[in-house]
């Protein structure tokens, strides 16, 4: 991962941290999040202006190419508390797709699109799925052959591109010369199709088709080892991203549902008197706690070893974590709350269907298992 | 252009002389033959608008009333002949039609109600003319249904009534409401309830829709301002309605643990799988299995429930664990679906897989009611605990 220059990284991430507490407070994003849903691209453009002149989208970015050269924990505090206050942006979306571009070597295209990814001129996207089930880039799938004079004529699909619609253009990973590469595809490129799909939180996903779709030599960003080690990159950062994201939207529907069963009187007192509710209430905390605990473990070890590998079989195990905890978290939470739990109204709701999606998009909490599995050195020797 | 009529002549004098697998299949022919696709699996509750013709089409075969007596224009049908009819509408997938007025309102006046109330309200129910939807809940009224304040005072030959009901199911929808309004206080709250019926048109009656966390408007709240009753609209005696609306609280709870629902859940999970390939991965065919062996087992214990209303025993409280285990086993069915449409499971409609099309989080969403309402069921722990299981309160 980027390592800091100049601030020191706690400092950067607290300062960070509070300034997304005070954006957030006065911004009211749920408000917002209601407000764009169901209807394209499912967030606000001018918003994004703003995050960007807060220095969100930089975050990861390496001082040298204009961003604010700051780690993992600055991000997860961030994300985490966006996710608690329903901020409808595609946040962590963007953050993985320019580690993509970050890892990738240096390039005018490159630099030019960092450049305007810190300054909020940029939505970008990360394409690397053709198909449902487990990530493999591997797979030939989207191909691209010679179009003469070092141009690429790419052909095929992606699919589950979350943040896609909308996006000012993509990181695609495709096929070219039996090795995967990472192309960059504007969104205004004829041959490109996006193809919108309703997610359950009300935002959308695309799916990217390529028709003939021409692209000029210097839109080929990576290939070889350097395309997969940039892309398990990006994938990796939108895993801990979406698990940080899921622990802020479970803390916030834990603290809903405690302030319910608080103030909700049945049977003459509040329902948070009933001893069945405060057992069910604790297994939800500790639920939480546990899915904090592996995001603090994960980012400390990163910290002292940056390595891929432990990067990624870490991004495993905290989105299996997180996404366990807050399904319980929130399916709960509309238990607790009773009827008005399955209202649209109630706050409850936009976690749940948050929650839908981040637990599904790159992979189930079952398919991270899968892939902790086969990565993590045995328990005992 | 009126729409084609279902055939009436092959019906027996006696549905219950025709031995039951006869009976069954006769069933079966007919729902397959006029049966409409638009009430067929459908993603939420039906509406009026889309029941409608399948209603019709029922009632004209004399079939929309399977538990009523024949005198008053039902089947006459024993229990478990209701419970094979059941069996077959959901095989077929039939969504669940605005049917309080069958499975309440139609019970409840045959065993309190006037002749006067009878003759007024079941052709009506019958034919479709009434469409009922209860009120019981009120906001600060829910598990604890009891502590309900919506005020019937009585005024001459009529009740003036004051207050508001919430999360009536398809009130939209309905042209009748029964209820339960506060006539007294009493010692003890049960006290001084009484059972009302109301004409949805009367005036004063306000109906909000209120949109549910799937994005449909299934539920309302309704707000009732100086609404008059007449007298003779109150159901048993005045301050006795606590008994009447508890007398079907057990075949309620047969009907929500019945296997019908998580076979539904179950169907879809089946689809989703095969779709994705599922059924040669180890992990998944254990946990698919357990939840098939878990239906197959509600089954067993459902049928021991419906033989006791076979042999017209009263069910006692223990039918509360039906409840329990069918509610949350449908919500651990929908679960798997989710995990098992994989990436699928963050869109929301119906979604293209592999050649099929289906909506993966409508049982999910579905699914989440059950264990709310009819009883939460943390109130039917408590009722377990304490009456089952005798443990001290
Ligand atoms: C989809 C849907 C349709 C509905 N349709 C109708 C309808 O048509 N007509 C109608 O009248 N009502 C209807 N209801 C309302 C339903 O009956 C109530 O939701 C139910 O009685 C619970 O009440 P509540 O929602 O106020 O929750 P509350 O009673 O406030 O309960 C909140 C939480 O506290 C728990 N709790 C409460 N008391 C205790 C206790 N003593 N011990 C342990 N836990 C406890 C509950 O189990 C729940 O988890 C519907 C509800 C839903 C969700």
């Amino acid at each position: 991962m980027t390592e800091p220059s100049g601030v020191d990284p706690d400092e950067g991430c607290a300062l960070v941290a509070r300034s997304a507490a005070d954006y957030l407070a006065r911004s009211d994003p749920l408000a917002r999040a209601r407000r764009w849903r169901d209807r394209t691209p499912g967030y606000d453009r001018e918003a994004w202006r703003e995050l960007a002149s807060l220095g969100w989208p930089a975050l990861l970015i390496p001082e040298a190419d204009g961003g604010l050269g700051l780690g993992l924990d600055s991000m997860v505090a961030v994300v985490r508390a966006g996710a608690a206050a329903s901020l409808p942006e595609p946040l962590t979306e963007v953050l993985a797709a320019a580690q993509a571009l970050v890892h990738a070597p240096t390039s005018a295209t490159r630099t030019g699109l960092l450049s305007r990814i810190v300054a909020g001129e940029c939505i970008v996207a990360l394409a690397v799925q053709d198909e449902a089930g487990p990530i493999d880039l591997q797979r030939i799938g989207t191909v691209a052959v010679s179009a003469g004079q070092g141009a690429w004529r790419v052909t095929g699909r992606k699919r589950f591109v979350a943040g896609g619609v909308g996006a000012d253009g993509y990181v695609v990973h495709a096929h070219a010369d039996h090795q995967p590469v990472l192309f960059w595809v504007p969104a205004d490129c004829p041959g490109l199709e996006v193809l919108a799909h309703a997610q359950a939180d009300g935002r959308f996903m695309a799916d990217l088709v390529f028709a003939d779709l021409v692209l000029p030599p210097d839109h080929l960003l990576a290939s070889g080892e350097p395309a997969l080690a940039a892309a398990w990159a990006a994938i990796d950062t939108a895993l801990i991203g979406s698990a940080a994201e899921l622990l802020g939207l479970s803390q916030r529907a834990l603290d809903l549902t405690l302030d319910y069963l608080r103030t909700r009187t049945q049977f003459d007192r509040p329902i948070g008197a009933f001893q069945a509710l405060q057992h069910r209430a604790v297994d939800l905390y500790i639920h939480q706690r546990i899915g904090e605990s592996v995001m603090r473990q994960l980012l400390d070890a990163l910290r002292h070893d940056p390595s891929a590998e432990l990067r990624t079989r870490g991004a495993s195990r905290v989105k299996a974590r997180a996404a366990r905890s807050a399904r319980q978290i929130t399916r709960e939470a509309i238990q607790l709350h009773g009827a008005i739990g399955f209202t649209d109204d109630c706050e409850v709701g936009m976690h749940v269907r948050r929650a839908l999606v981040l637990g599904a998009w790159l992979g189930s909490e079952l398919e991270h298992r899968r892939r902790y599995a086969r990565l993590a050195p045995p328990i005992v020797d | 252009m009126s729409p084609p009529s279902p055939p009436t002549i092959d019906a027996p004098a006696d549905w219950e002389a025709l031995p039951l697998e006869d009976f069954r299949l006769r069933v079966r022919t007919w729902i397959e033959a006029w049966c409409p696709d638009e009430v067929r699996y459908p993603a939420g509750r039906l509406r009026w608008a889309q029941s409608r013709e399948w209603w019709s089409r029922l009632y004209r075969r004399g079939w929309i009333a399977p538990g009523w007596p024949r005198e008053h224009g039902g089947m006459g049908l024993s229990p478990i002949r209701q419970i094979v009819m059941l069996e077959e509408l959901e095989r077929h997938g039939c969504g669940r039609m605005p049917d309080q007025g069958i499975t309440q309102v139609g019970p409840i006046l045959l065993r309190y109600g006037t002749e006067a109330q009878r003759s007024e309200y079941l052709p009506k129910t019958l034919s479709g003319e009434a469409i009922w939807c209860q009120g019981y809940s009120e906001p600060n009224a829910g598990s604890d249904l009891a502590s309900l304040q919506t005020s019937a005072r009585l005024q001459g030959d009529r009740f003036v009534v004051d207050g508001s009901k919430i999360w009536t199911t398809l009130a939209m929808d309905a042209t009748h409401m029964y209820l339960l309004a506060r006539t007294s206080r009493g010692a003890r709250k049960q006290q001084g309830i009484s059972f009302l019926l109301v004409d949805m048109s009367t005036p004063g009656i306000t109906v909000r829709p209120i949109r549910n966390i799937a994005g449909d408007e299934e539920f309302c709240q309704v707000f009732f301002d100086s609404v008059e009753i007449p007298r003779g609209n109150l159901v048993g005696r005045i301050d006795e309605g606590w008994s009447i609306a508890k007398s079907l609280l057990g075949f309620e709870r047969l009907g929500i643990g019945s296997p019908r629902r998580p076979r539904q859940a179950f169907a879809r999970l089946e689809q989703v799988a095969r779709a994705r390939g599922l059924f040669g991965d180890p992990a998944f065919l254990d946990r698919y299995t357990e939840l098939r062996m878990d239906l197959e087992d509600l089954s067993a214990a459902y049928e021991e429930f419906v033989d006791q209303v076979r042999r017209g025993e009263p069910l006692g409280a223990d039918v509360s664990l039906l409840k329990i285990w069918g509610t949350e086993l449908m919500q651990r069915i929908s679960e798997l679906a989710l995990l098992a449409a994989e990436d699928h499971a963050a869109l929301a409609g119906e979604v293209a897989l592999e050649g099929s099309s289906v909506n993966v989080l409508a049982p999910f969403y579905s699914s989440r009611p059950g264990t709310i309402y009819g009883g939460s069921n943390e109130i039917q722990r408590n009722i377990l605990a304490t009456t089952v299981l005798g443990l001290p309160r």
